[in-house]
């Protein structure tokens, strides 16, 4: 790209502080730098959930991170050196780190210029379904404990790359890994002010997302300004260190959960408080609680349940919407607490699970509308194949253990926002060539060759007929964007009614020109025939070809805008999703407890899938999301001291490597969801949910103790063995 | 970013080093210096390639000592069945290191002069006696490995001095050796505790035996009281135990994101009480011929 500029972001070294002033002066001057930019000379409103957020920062810094100016230069060693000329005056503030601290009235505000925040919470999340104290009363046995998570990162491989280019005549072209175009060219001009018409987003292929390519971040606004200023085409490339500092992560929660139950086993309520440890700014990491309080009053029948939950603000990097979200950290409590709910009672925990499973046609606490559901098969199916009845319980002294965990995710989109809808486009050529044109984007998940196949499955077509365009907001109907394991949902949907529509078109043709009704056509492999006539037929070329080179011809193309029937919810009920996705997993470890070093031995998995449009592609995603899920169990955690990321890179990040990963056991169970494409229901994140939970309680199988916080690094394992942390049952009437 | 300067010869590398004091920084395998120049650990004026001094490198045997050129790669070592049989503690360490990928670029002198405090080889090469050559201006001097170390990514080389071999004795009779660490992951992973033992034998009992740590203190430790516990003792558990309190006794362990201080020490006691255990059983012949010890002395780690 001609006269391209290199971006280049100043950060906050401070997690709390007052900017007095700043000066870019000797920066503008140095060769080479063509814009340097900062909250005194852009235009920019607040974004975010609260808009409590802005690219650059005028008055304050909140965490070791945070944007306050930033240059476009000719190369990167001129654009480091415009950085280092930049002086910042700051005035330090207490910090708050601890989410209970910032809880607290006379805690250091941190956005002191948001009206009527008590202490630092952010937004409270309450919900109550039952009378929890008649059922408390009611129970025989009630478990009660606390369960941690650490700050996380989605840790994709590429990291986050933004290109922005005026044309002459001010249009804006942004080429963006983002998934949500749509809400991003909004939020884009809104913020920067400028006309959203102007601006074309443009999404190259995506070197992975994880989620934390879902959301806008200050630096997508940034490389605007940059270009804006510059006048110039500007790239900006984050460094690995950025990354880890300067992008989205997986929020902390911490649970403090009480379950109770008959002494049959029934489970009778769940009481959770919640508090987020969200860090300086409300992004989508605040509305993880929502997934979080699905599965506290939802995973399970639970005839009554009370969700406490305080989102604070801390000063430390803010919470995004990684893979998951919210989903493995409340499953790491709830699911626990089903096996020590069991062993209390002295009974089987699968026995347990499966007393409580969800079925189908149940509507839950929260009005969620389960239409398919295999949790049953799912439970079996790996109960078995781990040799669960022979073998929990009885590994203690070769220091093994078995632990299970199952989930319920959305897995027929989710609605959090007016439309949780996509569009689609087909079109049959002149060639006979079918173009799909998606609203949904490719992260490298495969949805592409789903979408595919869907199509190519209604228009009777091979695979490799089909093409797929999908990455152009110029082109490209409107989507909410790639998140909560919807798009082979409910983009996948939207394509199979346009592939019909245009089939239909392509019928309609086929019965004018072979003068035979509709209902005696037959198409295979593309080709349109009569039934039991094999000399009358045409294919989809020449029929297309017939259709338009005529007087008044035209083209075969369809659209269709799939919207799934949900709801959107109000005090936290009404159906958020149109099908519910739900697995189960059985993990086996061995744990050394003189050093708590922990080996994951065996994962057993089983996914609902609702149908495997592609299941290679469905392993695919299950193995990636269980990979995820051992990382965070085991290994992953950015350590934090006093608001700084102690080690931004991978290695000390912890990724989990081949020798951490055993061979991950997958069943597909098909459930044919009477909503879904095919009967197919989202299974994006399914994979990563149960895998913490499935080995803390593995954990505790092998040695008695029980897991309060993951990942379970050794140190933590030794310190719960050598403290004899236990499970804490208040009540056993049983 | 610095400039590469290419020398023919050894006497060229230490000549140029000695012009350029402090300015020029020897890279070997590169998989040290380049992390520290690009995260600005280091900045030297010059890069010096050892590359070209091919005699450096390789392995060399006269039946009694085993002399390891500065310039091996740890994967080299890792796969040689006469280090194998000879310092299995030194082929456990160089197995253990990085990836299959640093392995095969990185070197022993690379590893040993960064001075790493969790670097795997001092330990292993310290328990076999390892004496260190190195090449100077008025040429050759040796002293002994731990006389090396002197802070985290420090040495007591000078400026125009550069590591040529590390020599290690030759295996008495009934001997062995071991490696053993903890780590967060089972691969790709810093130690946060490297523990090395090695035990002679008369057959009845320990005639000699060395320990040494890393990671647990700014150099690699050669812990002399902890081996003394089992000399002259068949090598039981009590006396194991009791080397293992002298070794975490004996260490200065930091907390960071790879563990706290008081686990460190935990862990030091229990790795080197296996490590003695499983090297008494290579000196007894208990332990089969060319099986690896576990990464942490125990776990089985077979799935089902």
């Amino acid at each position: 790209m001609s006269g391209l500029l290199v971006g280049a972001i100043l950060r906050s070294p401070h997690p709390h502080a007052r900017i007095r002033s700043i000066d870019i002066s000797a920066a503008e001057q140095l060769p080479g730098v063509h814009a340097v930019v900062h909250a005194g000379n852009v235009e920019q409103r607040p974004f975010g959930y609260n808009h409590d957020n802005l690219p650059l920062k005028g008055d304050k810094v909140r965490f070791i991170g945070d944007e306050l100016a930033a240059v476009a230069a000719i190369d990167e060693e001129t654009a480091r050196q415009a950085l280092e000329l930049i002086r910042v005056d700051y005035e330090l503030l207490p910090a708050v780190f601890d989410p209970f601290e910032a809880l607290d009235e006379s805690s250091p505000p941190i956005h002191d210029e948001l009206p009527d925040l008590e202490g630092n919470v952010a937004m409270r999340w309450d919900f109550d379904h039952g009378d929890v104290a008649a059922a408390e009363a009611e129970a025989a046995v009630i478990v009660e404990g606390t369960y941690s998570s650490p700050q996380a990162a989605p840790a994709a491989i590429e990291t986050h790359v933004v290109i922005a280019a005026f044309d002459p005549d001010g249009h804006l072209t942004v080429w963006s890994p983002v998934h949500m175009v749509f809400m991003y060219r909004k939020e884009l001009a809104d913020c920067l002010g400028l006309d959203w018409q102007q601006i074309t987003i443009i999404q190259p292929p995506v070197g992975g997302s994880f989620g934390g390519k879902i959301d806008i971040d200050p630096h997508d606004f940034i490389t605007v300004m940059l270009a804006r200023k510059a006048r110039r085409p500007v790239r900006l490339v984050l460094s690995r260190e950025d990354e880890f500092i300067g992008t989205r992560t997986r929020q902390p929660i911490h649970f403090k959960l009480r379950t109770g139950a008959d002494a049959e086993g029934k489970l009778l309520f769940r009481d959770a408080e919640i508090v987020s440890d969200n860090g300086a700014y409300n992004g989508w990491g605040s509305h993880a609680m929502l997934v979080a309080m699905n599965t506290i009053t939802s995973m399970y029948r639970v005839p009554a349940s009370r969700v406490r939950c305080a989102v604070t603000y801390t000063n430390k990097n803010y919470g995004g919407s990684v893979r998951g979200f919210g989903n493995p950290q409340a499953t790491f409590a709830v699911e626990q607490q089903m096996e020590e709910l069991a062993d209390a009672l002295g009974m089987d925990p699968m026995d347990v699970r499966l007393r409580n499973a969800n079925q189908p046609a149940d509507v839950t606490p929260q009005g969620m509308e389960i239409t398919s559901c295999g949790l049953t098969e799912c439970l079996q199916i790996v109960r078995e194949q781990s040799g669960w009845d022979e073998r929990r319980g009885k590994l203690r002294e070769r220091h093994r253990g078995l632990g299970a965990a199952a989930y319920i995710h959305v897995g027929g989109g989710a609605r959090i926002y007016g439309s949780d809808g996509c569009g689609a486009m087909v079109k049959v050529d002149d060639s006979g060539q079918i173009t799909l044109i998606s609203g949904s984007s490719e992260l490298g998940q495969g949805s592409e060759t789903a979408l595919a196949m869907i199509v190519a499955e209604e228009m009777h077509v091979p695979l490799e007929a089909v093409h797929v365009i999908n990455s152009n907001t110029d082109v490209k109907p409107w989507d909410v964007g790639v998140h909560a394991s919807r798009t082979t949902f409910v983009a996948g949907n939207a394509a199979r009614m346009a592939a019909a529509d245009a089939r239909d078109q392509l019928l309609e043709t086929a019965a004018e020109l072979l003068e035979a009704p509709v209902d005696r056509l037959r198409i295979v492999d593309g080709t349109v025939g009569v039934v039991d006539d094999p000399e009358r037929r045409m294919d989809y070329a020449r029929l297309v070809r017939r259709r338009l080179l005529r007087e008044q011809g035209s083209v075969v193309m369809a659209t269709a805008f799939y919207d799934p029937p949900t709801e959107m919810q109000k005090e936290y009920r009404g159906n958020i999703s149109a099908a519910y996705g739900f697995g189960a997993h059985v993990a086996e470890v061995e744990v050394d407890p003189d050093t708590g070093m922990v080996r994951l031995l065996n994962l057993w998995t089983a996914h609902d899938v609702g149908r495997a449009i592609n299941p290679m592609l469905c392993e695919g995603q299950i193995e990636g999301g269980a990979a995820m899920g051992i990382g965070l169990a085991l290994s992953e955690e950015l350590v934090i001291f006093d608001g700084r990321i102690a080690a931004p890179n991978l290695h000390d990040y912890g990724l989990p490597t081949a020798l951490d990963v055993p061979r991950i056991v997958v069943n597909l169970v098909e459930t044919i969801d009477p909503r879904g494409p095919f009967g197919a229901k989202g299974i994006g994140e399914g994979g990563i949910i149960p895998p913490a939970a499935a080995i803390a309680n593995a954990i505790a199988d092998a040695t008695g103790i029980r897991p309060r916080e993951y990942p379970m690094r050794p140190w933590k394992v030794k310190g719960w063995i050598d403290t004899q942390e236990r499970s804490i049952v208040v009540r056993n009437d049983a | 970013m610095p400039e590469l300067y290419v020398p023919a010869q050894l006497e060229d590398a230490l000549g140029f080093m000695g012009e350029h004091a402090g300015l020029a920084l020897p890279v070997a395998g590169g998989t040290d210096v380049l992390i520290d120049l690009r995260i600005g650990r280091a900045t030297p004026k010059w890069l010096v390639d050892l590359s070209p001094l091919e005699a450096l490198a390789g392995l060399a045997f006269d039946g009694e000592t085993l002399r390891i050129g500065a310039l091996t790669r740890i994967r080299t070592i890792e796969l040689d069945a006469e280090v194998a049989r000879r310092a299995p503690a030194v082929v456990e360490a160089a197995r253990v290191l990085g990836s299959v990928q640093i392995r095969t670029m990185a070197t022993v002198g690379g590893n040993i002069c960064h001075a790493t405090p969790s670097a795997e080889m001092p330990p292993a090469l310290l328990v076999h006696d390892a004496v260190a050559t190195v090449a100077g201006p008025d040429g050759e001097r040796s002293l002994s490995l731990s006389e090396l170390f002197s802070g985290p990514g420090k040495t007591t080389l000078e400026n125009s001095e550069l590591l040529t071999a590390v020599t290690l004795r030759a295996p008495k009779e009934r001997s062995g050796s071991c490696y053993l660490r903890q780590t967060v992951r089972w691969s790709m992973d810093l130690a946060g505790v490297g523990v090395a033992a090695a035990v002679e034998t008369d057959g009845a009992v320990v005639t000699g035996a060395r320990v040494a740590l890393c990671a647990v203190a700014p150099v690699p430790l050669l812990v002399a009281e902890a081996a003394d516990a089992v000399v002259g003792t068949e090598l039981t558990t009590e006396t194991a135990v009791e080397a293992a309190a002298r070794a975490a006794a004996a260490c200065s362990p930091i907390t960071d994101a790879r563990g706290t201080a008081e686990y460190r020490r935990q862990v030091v006691a229990v790795l080197v009480a296996r490590a003695l255990r499983i090297a008494w059983l290579r000196a007894t012949g208990e332990w089969p011929a060319g099986v690896p010890a576990p990464i942490n002395g125990v776990l089985s780690g077979e799935g089902a």
